[in-house]
């Protein structure tokens, strides 16, 4: 084990510790700890280079119905104990809440796929400024700047409780983005990885410069609705969206598509699972409560199968507990943490082919809910946008706006690619997405800008 | 005093960096201590309070930046940090393209302390839970609604500065912030209502007096039966141009994200190109580019009393400042680091805040804020409207990476008809480009509807940071405006 991690048996000693001087009915402490190493450039130069060593207690203590929670990063041992007899002081003075369900028993979990590597967990600075160096002396030679980063991380979650829960797992990612920037038009690459040897820098150089320099001097094309090839960067977008509205959370608050309409077509012939034990992903096989994460089917071939849920909701909703929980908070208490959309069989290339006139989109920006429960986003498409005319790339396009219903989108699905891309969400690891590229009947684009 | 060993710790730090080679360091310690409450749909749903401390230590060596940080605050590990940030800087430097220069700043010394009439921790925990339980009770006399929630927030942050250039300053901030939400579901229709602003809550730098003055109790029915009235009101027009007037708890984030985010240097130079994006405020454009009309006055301010930017000296120990990024319409000033400040010629403003002990200063919006203008009251400029929209508090946002095209949605609008508001409206939204946009604003209200709003939540930088930025806004109105996406 990396000396940059605390280990599994320092994690138990501090979970151990908090639930010992919890004074309550039942008590739960997870710590979430690691390092968390970026190394990111711009203008071809690297101008800005972190590592920190973080780690965070959090403990929640239940007196009936009360629940007290207190988080800490001071995990000695006064530090562990003030936490313990904070929590337990909060909760024997906060209102009783009535619908709180308990702290869930300790289930069985079932063992998932390893997602540590050691290398990974102790790359340097140098490891990473070398491999970076490279992508920007290419980007040089070919007069257009990079900007991005390449980052490792080696976290680990340990959840314990005093009804008999333990759970401990280590992880690893590494991940690298790329823009590159020519004088008029970019382009964009990522890839990630449980480790940091899959990266291929020079693969995300390659796509990146080569799109680039297919970027220049994009034309105007009026905004309206058009077929739609995404790239996998702009297919995690719709796969992150939809995939928060995919909890019980979201059915319970009537925010979610799907909210009575299990069973029922809601989407095109897509189908998204979630699952813990993906080789592939970042597995994990517990979630934030430490109960067992289950795969679960969220849609089969367009239709409704189920939504993920964590200990609350399963106990307010009468739904089974699908261990899907976040760490708890009041705003989104699950999610979909190892989502994927089923791969299809076409190659990128197939996929352009089909399309007499359409766009290719690289990726979006700056999303957001415009009505969660159609699902309508708005956001802008980013480097790398093009004309697709006959089955070949015609010419660059500026960038749109759009305005689209995401499960409506996907409800014109024509084709989805062969290749999955892994994409991992934040330096915590909390969700990560495989997705492949997607041909849509009809995208909307409603507006445009200048580049 | 919040810190005592911590500044021998920070003068061990930045000697163990110079020791290493470093031509620069500085150190930062910070303690914060957060507490959350919500209550939803009648019951306390959470209590949390969340204590955190570290450090961090950047340098400067072989002409390039290195940054670490730990929350493990001993002497061995502040040799550990201040050697690893040193080791960072060198890798950096392996794809250097010139000495990292920083623009002039005396060494600082002093103290500052948010000023508040009552310590929001000192308010008995019942009263502040209690509070958000009537608060939430309120709502729910209303019938129809899904889902309410009540929530507030409180901070305190000391923080410690000290740099290799002489500086030793330490700050104390308070924060407070509270929010309400009703939310009604309809047939294949969501609506929301929130006070006093969106996004969970409304933020200053102030104690629990800052919770007192919203009053709410007395506003929950009214969102409550809003949220309710929404699900069967008129749907706004579809993509028509019209006169908008926009409230101050929508514009104030109008202006957080087609002003204050473009204004950032860091931006304009490329260095945020692959998340934030750049901006189309170009240096070149500094000074003689028309980014509004007339009416338009934006201020960059770290003094303005009760903003989520105000403070005695940013992360880099530049002194708080004020001055312009808008005059009358002309773009006139940037937010600036030593850094970027350096790259113009000039000296920083003092802008560069992290989100905690474990991240690097970035450039952040202090408090950038649309001045008041001339046009009265809400009440006065609606009547001087004869035919628009009126859309107030956010629900969506979006634009573009060089802060151009924008689409913002508001949870709430109504028609103006000669000089009167009429229907309610549902959906509302507005799209357009930013200069245009501002272009076209031809009333501000006055300093009587300027409100000072807080956003507690603007990511920014990698790995991500979430600071807390203040925008005051009055309402203004805008002409020939595309209204309408959502039907």
């Amino acid at each position: 084990m990396s000396g940059r991690l605390l280990g599994e048996m320092e994690l138990r000693r501090v979970c151990e510790e908090a639930l010992q001087h919890a004074t309550g009915d039942a008590a739960e402490a997870m710590v979430a700890a690691g390092s968390v190493e970026l190394t990111r450039f711009a203008n071809n130069t690297i101008h800005q280079n972190v590592a920190s060593r973080e780690a965070s207690l959090q403990l929640r203590v239940v007196v009936g119905k009360r629940v007290g929670m207190i988080s800490t990063n001071d995990l000695s041992q006064d530090g562990i104990t003030r936490a313990a007899q904070s929590a337990s002081e909060v909760a024997r003075i906060v209102p009783e809440n009535p619908v709180f369900g308990g702290l869930p028993d300790a289930r069985p979990i079932a063992p998932a796929p390893g997602a540590y590597v050691e290398s990974t967990a102790e790359a340097t600075p140098i490891d990473r400024a070398r491999r970076v160096e490279g992508l920007l002396r290419r980007a040089r030679e070919r007069k257009l700047t990079a900007a991005g980063y390449l980052s490792t991380t080696g976290t680990e979650l340990a959840i314990a409780s005093t009804k008999g829960v333990w759970a401990y797992s280590p992880s690893t990612t590494a991940a690298i983005e790329a823009v590159v920037i020519g004088g008029a038009g970019s382009a964009w690459a990522e890839q990630n990885a449980t480790d940091l040897a899959r990266i291929d820098v020079d693969a995300v150089g390659t796509e990146a410069i080569e799109k680039c320099v297919a970027a220049q001097g994009p034309r105007d094309l009026e905004p309206g609705t058009y077929e739609v090839v995404l790239e996998p960067y702009a297919v995690n977008d719709i796969a992150q969206f939809l995939g928060s509205s995919l909890t019980g959370q979201a059915v319970e608050e009537g925010r979610s598509f799907v909210a009575g309409k299990i069973g029922q077509k809601v989407t095109g012939d897509v189908t998204f699972v979630d699952d813990p034990f993906d080789a592939a992903s970042i597995p994990r096989a517990f979630d934030y409560e430490g109960q067992p994460s289950q795969r679960v089917t969220l849609i089969e071939n367009g239709v409704a199968r189920g939504v993920v849920y964590d200990s609350q909701t399963a106990f307010r909703t009468g739904a089974a507990n699908t261990g899907h929980a976040l760490p708890p908070n009041p705003f989104a208490s699950s999610m979909p943490q190892h989502l994927r959309l089923a791969a299809g069989t076409n190659t990128r290339e197939q996929l352009i082919r089909e399309v007499r006139r359409g766009v290719l989109v690289t990726r979006f920006h700056y999303t957001r809910w415009v009505h969660q429960l159609r699902t309508i986003v708005t956001g802008m498409t980013r480097d790398g946008t093009f004309l697709i005319e006959k089955g070949e790339i015609a010419h660059p396009v500026k960038n749109f706006r759009f305005t689209q219903s995401y499960h409506d989108a996907l409800g014109a699905t024509l084709g989805i690619g062969k290749d999955l891309h892994l994409f991992a969400a934040g330096e915590w690891n909390i969700g990560a997405r495989r997705v492949p590229a997607l041909r849509l009947g009809a995208f909307t684009f409603t507006g445009s800008t200048q580049y | 005093m919040a810190f005592g060993v911590e500044r021998d710790l920070a003068e061990r730090a930045l000697d163990t960096a110079k020791t290493r080679g470093a031509t620069y360091a500085d150190t930062r310690f910070v303690r914060r201590a957060v507490e959350d409450a919500v209550v939803k749909n009648g019951h306390v749903d959470t209590i949390e309070r969340r204590d955190t401390f570290g450090f961090g230590v950047r340098v400067i060596a072989d002409g390039a930046w290195g940054f670490a940080a730990s929350q493990v605050v001993n002497a061995p590990e502040i040799d550990r940090v201040a050697a690893l940030a040193v080791e960072i800087a060198r890798a950096s430097a392996l794809a250097k393209q010139g000495d990292i220069a920083l623009a002039p700043v005396a060494p600082q010394h002093g103290t500052y302390r948010t000023k508040i009439e009552k310590d929001p921790f000192a308010v008995p925990f019942e009263d502040r839970v209690g509070l958000l339980l009537a608060a939430d009770a309120a709502m729910r006399t209303v019938k129809g609604l899904r889902t309410t929630r009540a929530n507030y927030e409180i901070w305190r942050e000391d923080k410690l500065f000290v740099s290799s250039e002489g500086s030793d300053v330490e700050q104390t901030f308070f924060e407070t912030g509270c929010g309400l939400s009703a939310e009604a579901v309809g047939d294949n229709e969501l609506q929301i209502r929130s006070y006093p602003a969106a996004g969970g809550r409304t933020q200053n730098q102030a104690g629990w007096e800052f919770v007192e003055r919203f009053d709410l109790v007395a506003n929950a029915p009214r969102i409550a039966e809003e949220a309710v009235a929404l699900l069967t009101a008129k749907p706004c027009p579809q993509d028509v141009r019209t006169t908008v007037v926009i409230g101050s708890a929508q514009l104030f984030l109008q202006v957080h994200e087609s002003c204050g985010h473009p204004i950032e240097l860091d931006r304009a130079l490329g260095t945020e190109a692959a998340f934030a994006g750049t901006s189309f405020l170009t240096t070149d454009r500094l000074g003689s580019f028309r980014y509004g009309s007339d009416q338009i006055n934006m201020r960059i301010d770290s003094t303005s009393p009760g903003g989520l930017g105000t403070f005695g000296w940013d992360d880099e120990g530049v002194p708080a400042s004020e001055g312009w990024a808008v005059k009358n319409g002309t773009f006139v000033g940037y937010l600036m680091s030593r850094e970027t400040a350096a790259a113009l010629g000039k000296t920083s403003n003092g802008t560069m805040r992290a989100s905690g002990w474990a991240r690097l200063p970035l450039i952040r919006m202090t408090n950038v804020s649309l001045m008041p203008g001339s046009a009265g009251t809400l009440q006065d400029l609606i009547a001087d409207t004869d035919d628009g929209i009126f859309m107030e508090t956010n629900r969506s946002w979006s634009i573009d990476d060089k802060r151009l095209n924008f689409q913002f949605g508001t949870q709430i609008g109504w028609e103006i008809k000669g000089g009167k508001l009429g229907t309610m409206l549902r959906n509302p939204t507005y799209t357009g480009i930013t200069p245009e946009f501002w272009g076209s604003c031809d009333a501000v209200c006055s300093e009587s509807e300027w409100h000072m709003w807080g956003t507690p939540n603007c990511g920014k930088g990698q790995p991500g940071q979430v600071g807390h930025t203040g925008h005051g806004a009055a309402p203004a109105r805008f002409r020939n405006v595309r209204v309408g996406v959502v039907k």
